[in-house]
């Protein structure tokens, strides 16, 4: 009681610093439920206008932290600042913070029209600007036509539309998606992604998003924070994420990644070698870490950055002899599952620039597998 | 040949139809011939006979002789006795049936938001008393209300009243009895109802601005419109014709057109004007039947799309 109290004296504090970059601060949030802890000291800072996804396998408490964020929870410690305000015991209808529900909780009593209305009466806005805003936010998402039914009678693309419009319809500060897509089948959702990242572009509305499909945040989002048992592993852009992970977790969390266990052999200022059991001769890094000689570490790679040929390749460093044991072909491109001397399993992706090109390797060829100094990282943690 | 027998075979009614057939055949026994037999004694003149009415219809010469009375239902018009214990059964009804609708409301709901361990065991007590006799039940009220009974004196024993409560034989015992007896009708279909309701419905109008209250008037009141149509006709529908209840709680200025019934029937032995109050009652139930009907055909109907 004590320490709320306090947080609410601390908020004149935060108002003079909330810039343009720390528009919704999150600080050292934590959750327990009991004695489990959805959420562990999560801090994140969220520009204006951005969208921000929190991505994570299912109970990895992404969903307890925008719930949170939502005030349907409140956090056990730490602050929830947006805009200058803390939200920490602020009740879910007295916020600016609105959410468009994983299975879109539209209400099914209502028609399009009265359902995207719904928050702008609750914020007693006159009759005749309601009326205009519904009309704009259905116009955005072109349901006008539908504006007259009810949702059961209207399709889950459109239903995600009519949420999504709801949800917007009080400009609020701060709009959640809940796992935005997993309700609509595959060719939907690229389309869709694309479209509501333009919709809330348009809006300029600050945007956190919540899913466990790592295509979907590294399309949609502008920065990606990946989170595993409560705590964020890593914040990036979603290119950062993917060609930088900066630990084992994430390399293998996001897309699918080759790894060597080994120690670091040399640690020079530009590169670093990698002792693994897996090569003969130690791996070479063509960029520099912060740890020590002999430190253990991991080698990650991915497998379109892993070269496959037949004949042995010309560099000194970074190749492997192998057989391919398994082959997933996908049309574009092939994925080899070359097995090593040691046993370890190399994943290779293979372009299938001409046609018939998949020929050229089958099941039980002995392939040399390299690799550029530059295509993978080294994995400290 | 084969081809002929196969189509009479198809025209005839197959085994399905005898599993279907079922139902029918129970409302037109129980039903419909009651129904028609009570509607044709309506229709026919009290006599010192037995069956102790006039017959309907007669041959005479050779020829069907119809025997149309209409005199009975002219009479119910007339008697003011009749018309008013309609309208004081339907008012008794009506306001048993809000009583319910305010007692059972909040109860469903709170049955539909516990977990659902204890849901279950507090459905089960709501259920309970049904278990007893409906009669024993009823008598057990006299118990409670008449001028010493248990409420009045722990009233005078805790020194609320000086003097005891006359309860017993009023409208308010008919009241008391009538909710408390059907009260569970209320409920059960109320609870049905709620159990149902998506809570993030409710989440969404909180997370759109709405106060508690509000969502509650605009979300909750809405989706169990179909849970307060079924329970209020489960109630009122019975409560109209309740004989038992204003007979043993009620006092001499309790009319319900049950114990009107009843009257005409044991006590006057007029069969046919018996036989008409009944049938207007039946019509006068119509109407809130076919409401509760339309309204539960078009929740199918929203379902089914």
């Amino acid at each position: 009681m004590n320490q709320q109290s306090s947080e609410k004296n601390a908020v004149s504090n935060s108002s003079a610093s909330a810039t343009q970059d720390g528009y919704l601060v999150i600080e050292n949030v934590r959750k327990l439920f009991d004695d489990f802890v959805a959420v562990d000291n999560v801090s994140l800072n969220i520009r204006k206008g951005e969208i921000f996804a929190l991505l994570g396998a299912s109970g990895c408490g992404k969903s307890t932290l925008l719930r949170m964020l939502a005030g349907f929870e409140k956090p056990s410690a730490g602050r929830i600042i947006l805009d200058g305000q803390v939200l920490n015991n602020i009740a879910p209808y007295d916020q600016s913070v609105n959410m468009m529900f994983q299975s879109y909780a539209l209400f099914p009593h209502m028609t399009v029209e009265q359902n995207v209305a719904f928050g702008p009466k609750q914020k007693n806005m006159p009759k005749a600007e309601v009326a205009r805003r519904v009309e704009e936010m259905l116009a955005l998402v072109q349901m006008e036509s539908m504006a007259k039914r009810k949702p059961h009678q209207l399709s889950g693309g459109q239903q995600q539309r009519v949420a999504l419009a709801r949800a917007v319809a009080t400009s609020p500060k701060l709009l959640l998606l809940d796992e935005p897509m997993a309700a609509l089948d595959k060719k939907l959702r690229s389309q869709m992604q694309i479209e509501l990242v333009n919709i809330v572009e348009r809006l300029n509305v600050t945007c956190i998003m919540v899913t466990h499909d790592q295509e979907e945040a590294m399309t949609m989002a502008h920065r990606v924070a990946v989170m595993d048992a409560g705590k964020i592993r890593q914040i990036g852009t979603p290119d950062e994420i993917y060609e930088q992970p900066s630990c084992r977790y994430t390399a293998g969390f996001i897309g699918s990644v080759n790894m060597f266990e080994g120690k670091v052999e040399e640690d020079e200022k530009d590169y670093v070698t990698i002792r693994t059991p897996d090569l003969d001769t130690p791996i070479y890094v063509g960029h520099g870490i912060t740890g020590y000689d002999g430190m253990n570490a991991a080698f990650a790679i991915r497998p379109e950055k892993v070269h496959i040929s037949k004949e042995q390749p010309e560099q000194k460093y970074n190749k492997v002899q192998g057989v391919i044991e398994e082959i997933a072909y996908f049309g574009s491109h092939s994925v080899y599952h070359v097995r090593l001397a040691s046993g370890a399993k190399v994943l290779c992706n293979f372009v299938n620039m001409r046609r018939w090109d998949s020929e050229n390797y089958t099941w039980n060829d002995k392939v040399w597998l390299s690799w550029d100094d530059s295509a993978g990282v080294v994995l400290t943690s | 040949m084969s081809g002929l027998l196969h189509s009479i075979r198809k025209r005839l009614p197959g085994k399905q139809w005898a599993v279907i057939s079922v139902p029918y055949i129970w409302m037109l026994l129980f039903f419909a011939i009651p129904l028609a037999i009570a509607f044709k004694i309506s229709f026919s003149q009290a006599a010192i006979a037995m069956p102790p009415y006039t017959p309907v219809f007669d041959w005479v010469d050779g020829h069907l002789n119809l025997n149309l009375n209409p005199k009975n239902y002219l009479y119910l018009i007339n008697d003011s006795l009749y018309v008013n214990a309609y309208l004081s059964s339907i008012k008794i009804a009506v306001i048993s049936t809000l009583l319910c609708l305010l007692i059972g409301y909040p109860m469903a709901y709170a049955i539909a938001r516990m977990d659902p361990a204890t849901r279950n065991i507090v459905l089960m007590l709501v259920v309970l008393p049904s278990w007893t006799s409906f009669l024993i039940r009823i008598y057990a009220w006299i118990g409670i209300l008449k001028n010493n009974g248990l409420l009045n004196n722990v009233l005078m024993w805790a020194g609320v009243i000086d003097e005891p409560l006359a309860i017993m034989h009023t409208p308010i015992a008919v009241y008391i009895g009538i909710v408390y007896a059907y009260l569970p009708f209320m409920i059960l279909p109320l609870y049905a109802n709620l159990v149902k309701l998506d809570l993030r419905l409710l989440e969404a109008a909180s997370d759109l601005g709405a106060k508690p209250w509000k969502a509650f008037l605009k979300i909750t009141l809405p989706l169990s419109k179909a849970g307060i149509i079924a329970g209020s006709m489960l109630v009122l529908i019975p409560a109209v014709g309740e004989f038992v209840i204003p007979e043993m709680l009620g006092g001499p200025e309790t009319l319900m057109i049950g114990r009107v019934l009843w009257q005409e029937f044991f006590n006057n032995r007029d069969w046919p004007v018996a036989s008409a109050v009944s049938i207007v009652m039946l019509l006068l139930l119509m109407f809130p039947i076919m409401i509760f009907h339309k309204s539960q055909a078009k929740e199918m109907e929203s379902k089914l799309v």
